[in-house]
């Protein structure tokens, strides 16, 4: 039995083989063959993990988690992973491809200069429907009133569901109301509590991630998500040869954009293989085929020519000027813990 | 109660036990990957689970956290059940029985604080030590539970007829408690390969293990695949028990 | 004094161990919700640079928080009667199950206890995710219990996403934890007692609650500590199944410590849940230890 036991622990044992690069990003946020395509030009393995909030991110960071090679953390989460001396500097002569990227999308307020961080992708915060159904129901599809106010709700009651992220839902509820989305008036964050209580009921769950599937199997009519996500539900349905099609469209009060950067932790074990990584995404080619199969808004120039037309020209994806799009900044602690307690009261009726 | 009444609601007892189990099983057969809806019969996900490199992963670290931490914890909890049983120490059942008495959460969140103060990187070796703690207090009642049973008599002949302590131990007291031992070992096996929550909290890079897997499925993008690593880890704890109770019948009676 | 030798070698690793790896991390926990968050998240200044200095600046503000708001008592009494409600209907599903199979016949019984167990013993998560599948708006239940409503006139419901579905599911995964107690009670029950009340004339509801009843209830106690507590701190089933109201204390902690990067806050939450539930434990066996003598 014993050696037995010891046959077995030797098998079982992990294997470090080779090359690996450890990738941690947003779940379902880059392409399979990209990866496969990566591992094959740099010869090494692709390792992920995946999170589903900015503050998963920060949170498993500041737990002390190492090991990873590179982040993909949004602007405010940029931030804060600067300020706190997270980050390695990138070396700009291993990066070349950082020349395709769209000056509107570099030297941001949350890392002046590029000096951390690429830009990978970006998506905007919106809401996604069954087209059918909303046609059926007659509601509209441009503004977050089908998201909070009772008037529509009433019609889609227990079929709708919005972010479990506190940032987004309450950028989403300031917006509605005509603040800004970095707006920290806790005067507004009340009237937005306010709004959020008043809609909830209609609501049919906090969801940060299997809204795709929701809407896709047609469970769920409406829901406050990612364009990203959207547009893999629009995908998915179609695959699945579904009688409804799944539109999304950016509210006319406007709405978060969030601009997610490569970016190399400190303790990263293998910054060469990273910054490997960065300038092969940072490709022209390779960058489009995480907009063609993913849905995901590309700041990359030399990408443009290689992507879908029919994603191209959709405004959700790649916003006109006029849509109002804001970043979110970061919050200090104190304004955190009053988020805090403001998220616990909308979700603990 | 009347006789009747008693045996259908004993019956619809187990049918609200086993009901949910046999959906997931069947709908790992299901050829739909949204899995809303019955489509067809496909081995397809048991194909994608096999080749699903983080799933894999995933598998190798759990198994190899439940070896080492059940071996560990088996060594730890039969002394413990041991001194359980043999000497009176006023503290020693508290010790051992706190970590299965609090709710499993707090055992996580305190070993994360703990692992971050003492600069110790999460991952395979936090999940480990951490799963060490919560299976020694198990090993020990099912090795305390087998050594009561034992005839005290029989070592202390030993000891009369010359024998020493250890050798008393060793060829007396061992042999007949083995089985209890080797129950409480299987026993620490599947709770360490089935744990959830203590590891949800100190787990680090790259360091998944299969509940991690499942649940990340679970919240994220729900395939069969899903249905079909559980049936595989469903088959996997059967032979287990079936083992068990082969080597020691009292050990999967629950006592 | 070999036998003092014997008694620390053998006692003196597990001990060891658990000083270390469960002893302090509880001290550390306790220590820590008496601290300030760091600024980034955490609290040790070895990962960050605290702005109060690397010295141990101690405070009462997360305890202060806790009862500054009514919100967090809300919450724990919410858990609380998600748990009460949850352990009662353990304890009404699993009593028929647990007599049945100390009245059946000695041979099948382990095969019957056996199965109680299984299910137990398969995946945590895969067990809350067969719900999800049977709750879901379009499987068979949700269909034909809407049906059914619907012959009345009444409005779909939803199950999946709500507090129905945390209840029912955490009665599921706690059931067995309440028939394995039950079971070795009524087990030893000697069957002449039940066969004099007979003689007697007591019909079979009588000598259930005259007999079988008080005779089992330190099972009844031992299960029901069995299923409260564990219930307390679960999080993964609100998770998974609640709805927009689904939250209990154990996401809240687990939000402390994964999204909101409040350690202190998260480590006082599980000190008052920790107090809690040993105050509410300590008063039952009270209550239970009397009952039980008095009885006896």
């Amino acid at each position: 039995m014993g050696k037995l036991l010891f046959i077995l622990f030797f098998v079982a044992a992990p294997v470090f083989a080779g090359d690996e690069l450890h990738l941690y990003n947003w779940n379902n946020y880059i392409a399979p063959e990209t990866v496969d395509r990566f591992e094959a030009y740099c010869k090494c393995r692709v390792v992920q993990d995946y999170y589903s909030d900015n503050e998963e991110l920060l949170a498993k960071l500041a737990a002390g988690a190492k090991g990873y090679d590179i982040l993909v953390p949004t602007g405010n989460a940029l931030a804060s992973l600067i300020r706190q001396g997270a980050l390695l500097p990138l070396d700009r002569k291993l990066v070349p491809n950082l020349k395709n990227i769209n000056p509107a999308y570099l030297d941001t307020a949350f890392d002046p200069g590029n000096r951390y961080s690429a830009p990978y992708a970006y998506t905007t915060t919106l809401i996604g429907y069954n087209v059918e159904k909303m046609k059926q129901l007659g509601l509209p599809t441009d503004t977050w009133a089908v998201i909070f106010d009772p008037k529509y709700l009433a019609r889609v009651k227990g079929r709708v569901t919005v972010l479990d992220s506190q940032r987004e839902l309450m950028a989403a509820a300031l917006k509605y109301l005509g603040y800004s989305a970095n707006d920290t008036d806790e005067a507004h964050w009340y009237s937005a509590e306010k709004l959020i209580l008043r809609a909830k009921p209609y609501w049919a769950a906090f969801n940060a991630s299997s809204y795709i599937k929701e809407l896709t199997v047609g469970n769920i009519w409406l829901v406050h998500g990612y364009s990203n996500d959207m547009f893999q539900a629009r995908m998915d349905a179609r695959a699945a040869k579904r009688k409804f099609t799944i539109g999304f469209s950016l509210p006319k009060e406007g709405a978060v954009l969030a601009l997610d950067n490569m970016v190399i932790h400190k303790y990263a074990p293998r910054p060469d293989l990273a910054h490997k990584f960065i300038n092969f995404m940072l490709d022209g080619k390779n960058s489009s085929e995480l907009t063609n199969m993913l849905g995901s808004g590309n700041p990359n120039l030399a990408a443009l020519k290689y992507v879908d037309p029919e994603i191209a020209s959709n405004p959700a994806i790649f916003p006109g000027k006029e849509s109002k799009l804001e970043m979110l900044q970061d919050l200090d602690m104190e304004k955190r813990r009053v988020l805090n307690r403001l998220w616990i009261k909308i979700k603990i009726e | 109660m009347p006789k009747r009444l008693l045996a259908a609601s004993g019956i619809a007892a187990y049918l609200f036990l086993y009901l949910p189990l046999v959906i997931v099983v069947a709908y790992s057969f299901n050829d739909s990957r949204l899995n809303a809806e019955w489509v067809g019969f496909t081995w397809r996900w048991y194909k994608a689970l096999f080749e699903d490199d983080a799933m894999l992963k995933a598998a190798g670290n759990s198994l190899f956290i439940a070896l080492t931490a059940s071996f560990a914890a088996t060594v730890l909890g039969t002394m413990a059940g041991y001194a359980l049983h043999r000497y009176r120490l006023r503290l020693l059942p508290v010790l051992i029985m706190a970590p299965l008495a609090i709710p499993e959460i707090l055992v996580g969140v305190s070993l994360l604080i703990f692992f971050v103060a003492v600069n110790l990187t999460l991952g395979l070796l936090s999940i480990t030590l951490s799963h060490i703690a919560f299976c020694i207090g198990f090993v020990a009642i099912v090795v305390r539970s087998r050594l009561a049973g034992m005839d005290e008599s029989l070592p202390e002949a030993a000891r009369d007829l010359g024998a020493s302590p250890w050798q008393a131990f060793r060829l007396v007291t061992f042999p007949l408690i083995a089985p209890g031992i080797l129950a409480g070992a299987l026993l620490a096996f599947t709770l360490s390969i089935d744990d959830f929550v203590i590891t949800f909290f100190t787990a680090g890079v790259g360091a998944s293990t299969l509940p991690l897997q499942i649940y990340s499925m679970i919240k994220i993008a729900v395939t069969p695949e899903v249905n079909a690593v559980s049936t595989l880890l469903m088959l996997l704890t059967l032979f287990l028990i079936v083992i068990a109770s082969r080597i020691s019948p009292d050990s999967v009676r629950g006592k | 004094m070999t036998r003092n030798i014997g008694k620390w070698l053998i006692s003196g690793p597990p001990v060891f161990y658990l000083a270390v790896f469960f002893v302090i991390p509880t001290f550390i926990m306790v220590l820590a919700s008496f601290r300030h968050a760091g600024e980034f998240g955490g609290l040790a200044p070895i990962f960050l640079h605290d702005v109060r200095g690397a010295h141990l600046n101690l405070t009462l503000e997360s305890y202060r928080e806790y009862f500054s708001d009514f919100i967090y008592s809300r919450l724990f009494i919410k858990t609380l009667i998600y748990a009460l409600v949850t352990t009662f209907f353990c304890l009404v599903t699993a009593y028929p199950l647990a007599l049945l199979i100390a009245g059946s016949e000695k041979r099948h019984r382990d095969l019957l206890v056996l199965l109680v167990i299984l299910p137990f013993w398969s995946n945590f998560l895969i067990r809350i995710y067969a719900w999800m599948i049977i709750l879901g708006p379009q499987s068979a239940l949700s269909v034909g219990l809407n049906g059914f409503l619907g012959m009345f006139g009444i409005e779909p419901v939803g199950l999946l996403f709500t507090p129905f579905a945390v209840v029912l599911c955490l009665i599921y995964v706690q059931l067995p934890f309440m028939v394995l107690p039950l079971y070795a009670n009524l087990e030893k029950h000697d069957p002449a007692l039940l066969d004099a009340a007979q003689d007697l004339g007591a019909n079979s509801w009588q000598r259930f609650w005259r007999i079988t009843f008080p005779l089992s209830l330190p099972g009844v106690y031992a299960g029901i500590a069995l299923v409260f507590i564990p219930v307390l701190g679960i999080f993964a089933v609100p998770d998974i199944l609640g709805g927009t109201g689904g939250i209990m204390i154990g996401n809240l902690i687990k939000q402390e410590f994964l999204e909101a990067r409040d350690w202190p806050f998260g480590s006082a939450l599980s000190i008052i849940l920790t107090l809690g539930a040993l105050c509410i434990v300590g008063v039952a066996a009270m209550v239970a230890g009397r009952t039980v003598k008095n009885d006896a």
